[in-house]
């Protein structure tokens, strides 16, 4: 082929524009439907962006300490501020939040050695260290042992969020291995009970589990003993999100060729040795994002156990509106809810699509 | 004796026997203090109070049912209720989904940021965020039956719901019904056949001829003529309230909306993907082959297309159907609301009432993905 192309010169017709208005033309106005698409397009992002604006900063108040204070017509960010330690820490008395926030600064410590990967024996140390972890967060929370006990009534808001999220995302990761790896055994009976059990906790949805949980489980348990009314509401989710993550480790199972695992076989590892070793190292890489999605739909779900009366961050936001102090509130509650869910959802997706497209990469 | 044990077969058995043997014992000891619990708080069992007179007010019915009816029939009213709000709110959400999910594509990067910025904010949201702004944030705030919003003066959307008007004989709308059916499965007899033919002859009959008239055009004047005939029961304002037509009660209008909106982001990104999932050499392979556009779009890159898509929008489907529960947390009267809330509450029975409302979910939901297993299986890719 030879090169034609020669260079266009407009010879006639308009006089030629500069080449950042010619892009413009280009990517919106290339047609007249498409300069129409794009005059409606700027009419909708004005008509949401400038009341938005509007409402959330210029005309908001934010300094003062009560109702009154609110005098312009946008939000009354004072509310959020004189109920912030409620949204964070629901009832929580006030002189031992530290131990909340110290249990934070765990999750962090841990979620990042979780990825530093020059850990010495990473397999078998993030386990232990989550184990360790959950186990002094839980003391920390709970009191006991030399804290004053903090009963599960007092918790709520988002502390109380991120722990039903941690720790029933926690109890499900290993589970939804197990469930995995049953459902593509070749064991008739472990396969059946496996794929059952998945099924089942797919199928129905978390309102009625968290009522299964926190009406029949006391049912089930000898007489006398009581179960927390979180543990439960906790038990119920973990089940749920547990066969999520099997369906997601499932597919990072299937990704893995066949001739993985008979190598191993024939290298002379037992199943155990194969599984550990060879398989599901490569298959959690592959099921990671998914996981990662399911975790995130976990988050989101915690917000159902305030029909059980456990204040979540939803829960005690909705809850607040009912202050005669503080009446009609609605939006600023809702609004500043839903920004601390979107904060972190986006941000474990954005994290998620990252892993994703890492992996794409390298293979 | 290690021998035996290390033989496979034995420990497969082993294995499988313990866990059968594992899970015997759990639900033994379950059943036990279940049953000894149920005895000592003096609790009831069994399915009786099934057909005990259930005395409970519903705002939102669609059957015949009446407070002085039994418990089964108020069970049959939350069915009913989830059934209805499960598939207005797929069809609403297939639209919107199917809308935004394409306008994501456009190269027009205003539009498509749009799509994206609408996908990014419903998507990592609770639902329960949405049911609750809709229903305390935006119904709650309407004005009053008086100051009403009007659409087109036969519909009104005020804080005590949505009036819409009904037909007060729906005998012509039956027939109609019938019609349409007739016609899908004229339809559906055409399409067998074209395919037969087309795979002996390789003739081709235009089959979206015949469906474009049986599907859309058959309907459009059955029901027009129908909605013509019809007597109809058109909302007016009388005093304080409207008078005639059906209101759709604010609970109603805010799980649709809260469903739909939230469904139609999941949504609109499987078409993303399964749009994109078709490679540009598919188009340039069915036109090589002398294709005209829209022959290629059908049986070129939509087949392609909707294999991927097909497997996540069962999900999002079923999805729709177990979070129609989320009516719970707004009172809207769906199966697990007058279930597992109102009848609960009035018979105490928490075991039979949980097992039924699982088995109704459960069934609904292996009823969808059979069947759309069975379609699955049937645009499935045949490799060899």
């Amino acid at each position: 082929m030879t090169d034609t192309a020669a260079p266009v010169t407009p010879a006639s017709g308009p006089p030629a524009m500069p080449p950042f208005l010619r892009r413009l033309r280009e990517d919106y106005a290339s047609t007249p439907i498409n300069a129409v698409v794009s005059l409606l397009c700027i009419a909708a992002i004005i008509a949401i962006a400038v009341p938005l604006i509007r409402w959330t900063i210029i005309d908001a108040n934010f300094a003062g300490t009560t109702r009154a204070d609110c005098t312009g017509g946008g939000a009354c960010w004072v509310f959020i501020k004189a109920r912030f330690g409620q949204f964070m820490y629901g009832l929580y008395p006030p002189t031992e939040r530290w131990r909340v926030d110290a249990a934070g600064i765990l999750l962090i410590v841990t979620v990042a050695a979780s990825f530093w990967k020059a850990m010495p024996r990473r397999a078998l140390a993030v386990p232990l260290l989550w184990l360790f972890a959950l186990i002094i967060g839980a003391w920390l929370l709970a009191g006991g042992f030399g804290l004053v006990r903090v009963e599960t009534r007092q918790w709520g808001g988002l502390m109380l969020t991120v722990f039903l999220s941690v720790y029933a995302g926690v109890l499900a990761v290993p589970l939804g291995i197990l469930l995995a790896l049953g459902r593509q055994s070749q064991l008739p009976v472990i396969r059946l009970v496996a794929t059952i059990f998945i099924e089942f906790w797919r199928g129905v949805p978390i309102i009625t589990v968290i009522f299964l949980a926190s009406l029949l489980l006391p049912l089930v348990m000898p007489a006398g003993w009581d179960i927390d009314r979180l543990v439960r509401a906790l038990v119920g989710l973990a089940f749920v999100i547990a066969a999520y993550m099997a369906e997601a480790v499932r597919g990072g199972l299937q990704a893995i060729p066949k001739g993985q695992s008979e190598a191993a076989v024939a290298g002379g590892l037992g199943y155990w040795q194969t599984t550990g070793l060879i398989v599901l190292p490569q298959a959690l890489r592959i099921a990671m994002p998914a996981m990662t999605n399911e975790f995130i739909a976990l988050i989101k779900n915690t917000s159902l156990v305030s029909i059980v009366s456990i204040f979540d961050l939803l829960g005690i936001a909705q809850a607040s509106l009912a202050d005669p102090n503080w009446v009609g509130m609605n939006k600023e509650a809702y609004f500043f809810a839903g920004a601390v869910y979107w904060i972190i959802c986006f941000g474990l997706s954005r994290w998620a699509k990252r892993l994703e497209t890492a992996r794409k990469t390298t293979h | 004796m290690t021998r035996f044990f290390y033989d496979k077969r034995v420990r497969e058995i082993f294995w499988q026997v313990a866990l059968l043997l594992a899970l015997v014992v759990i639900t033994v000891v379950f059943v036990r203090n279940a049953s000894q619990n149920m005895v000592n708080a003096g609790m009831a069992s069994g399915f009786d109070f099934l057909w005990r007179t259930s005395g409970i007010d519903v705002p939102f019915v669609l059957t015949n049912y009446t407070p002085d009816k039994n418990i089964l029939a108020l069970l049959w009213v939350g069915v009913v209720n989830t059934l209805v709000i499960t598939f207005v709110s797929v069809i609403a959400a297939t639209l919107l989904g199917f809308v935004i999910g394409v306008a994501r594509l456009s190269p027009n990067k205003l539009l498509s940021g749009l799509a994206g910025a609408f996908i990014e904010f419903v998507r990592n949201i609770p639902l329960l965020f949405f049911v609750l702004f809709w229903y305390f944030g935006v119904i709650a705030a309407l004005p009053g039956p008086r100051q009403s919003i009007g659409i087109f003066s036969v519909a009104y959307l005020n804080n005590r719901g949505l009036t819409i008007p009904v037909p007060t004989d729906g005998s012509a709308f039956k027939i109609a019904g019938l019609i349409v059916l007739a016609g899908l499965i004229v339809q559906v007899g055409i399409a067998i056949w074209a395919k037969r033919r087309r795979d002996a002859t390789g003739a081709i009959f235009p089959v979206w001829a015949t469906g474009l008239a049986l599907l859309i055009g058959l309907p459009a004047i059955a029901f027009g003529i129908a909605t013509a005939l019809s007597p109809w029961d058109v909302p007016a304002l009388r005093g304080f309230n409207f008078r005639g037509g059906f209101v759709l009660v604010p609970e109603f209008v805010a799980l649709f909306l809260a469903l739909t909106t939230y469904t139609a982001g999941f949504i609109a990104e499987i078409v993303r993907g399964g749009i994109q999932s078709v490679v540009k050499g598919q188009w340039e392979a069915a036109y090589a082959l002398g294709l005209r556009p829209n022959r290629a779009l059908n049986l070129v890159v939509i087949p392609q297309a909707m294999r991927v898509m097909i497997p996540p929008l069962t999900s999002q489907y079923l999805n729709v159907l177990k979070n129609s529960s989320f009516g719970a947390a707004i009172a809207f009267p769906e199966l697990v609301s007058v279930f597992v809330g109102s009848a609960l509450t009035n018979t105490g029975q928490a075991i039979e009432i949980i097992a039924i409302t699982l088995a109704i979910y459960l069934a609904i939901g292996l009823a969808v993905s059979a069947f759309m297993n069975w379609y699955n299986a049937k645009v499935a890719l045949v490799t060899r």
